[in-house]
């Protein structure tokens, strides 16, 4: 699945997406970084939400989708500008050129062209 | 022994690539940015089925503008912007730099050693020093400047 933010696309899969939806009421209680916008509940379960323009440094509102995303680390709500298309692909993503992140941080799992513009595959189990 | 430079400007100073394999020159573009990266990417750029890092040089040297001689400017100068993106190859790695402009191709003879004073360039990123015309040109080490960071 493809997402935007800051007018550029970053993929996630979309077996990890458990639900697209609109922000709705968060529940803030202090104990998460600001990267964090609050708590919302899904199927009866409290999980954190990820703003990920404020992760990544990005300027502007937090996004007005919510995606409920399982990651490895348990179930997390991630807040993006906008959803843009599914796309079915059997091709592997293409590595990130050395030098560009610390190793150490594992944000992204590699690169894929689509349409003439390169998409950043995300890590979701990195991100936190 | 005898080889290739690319000459560039940035911040009024020449600095000179080697010239090893493919180089291409192109106008200043904003590359795909890649969010977390290092402070000095300015991200991706896809080109002729190659994905190369874009490395903003000015950041990564942490230069300063070069102070006017001889008149007193008005208030600080700041960086131009870099004019020209230059995409190199060094030990098999691919990658282009943001420079403000570039000079020429030259070939240089000898690198001479590099100074004592080096205004401000950590010269532990500098291969060696090349005179051309009696205008210093720094030649740097781009692997270690941007393959050892981290």
């Amino acid at each position: 699945m493809i997402l935007s933010l800051d007018g550029e696309g970053y993929a996630i899969p979309i077996d990890r997406v458990a639900e697209i939806t609109v922000p709705r009421e968060m529940r803030r209680n202090g104990d998460l970084t600001e990267v964090f916008e609050g708590r919302v509940e899904f199927r009866g379960k409290w999980m954190p939400v990820l703003n990920l323009r404020k992760l990544f440094k990005l300027s502007g509102a937090p996004g007005s989708v919510l995606l409920i995303v399982k990651t490895g680390k348990g179930d997390i709500g991630m807040l993006v500008d906008a959803v843009t298309e599914i796309l079915d692909t059997d091709k592997k993503p293409l590595p990130m050129p050395r030098a560009v992140l610390n190793p150490s941080l594992p944000y992204y799992h590699g690169i894929f062209r689509h349409k003439g513009n390169l998409v950043l595959l995300l890590n979701e189990d990195g991100l936190l | 022994m005898t080889a290739g430079y690319l000459l560039f400007l940035l911040t009024g100073r020449i600095f000179g690539a080697e010239l090893r394999g493919a180089v291409e020159i192109m106008p200043w573009r904003q590359a795909r940015r890649v969010p977390l990266s290092y402070s000095y990417v300015e991200g991706l750029i896809d080109y002729r089925g190659v994905i190369y890092p874009v490395f903003n040089l000015f950041q990564r040297l942490s230069l300063k503008p070069l102070e006017p001689i001889g008149f007193i400017a008005e208030g600080p100068a700041q960086p131009a912007a870099p004019q020209s993106i230059i995409l190199l190859e060094e030990n098999k790695m691919l990658f282009g730099i943001t420079v403000d402009s570039v000079v020429k191709m030259a070939k240089i003879d000898e690198l001479s050693p590099v100074p004592q004073q080096t205004r401000g360039l950590d010269p532990q990123y500098i291969k060696g020093m090349a005179y051309d015309d009696n205008q210093e040109i720094i030649i740097l080490d781009f692997e270690r400047l941007l393959f050892h960071a981290g």
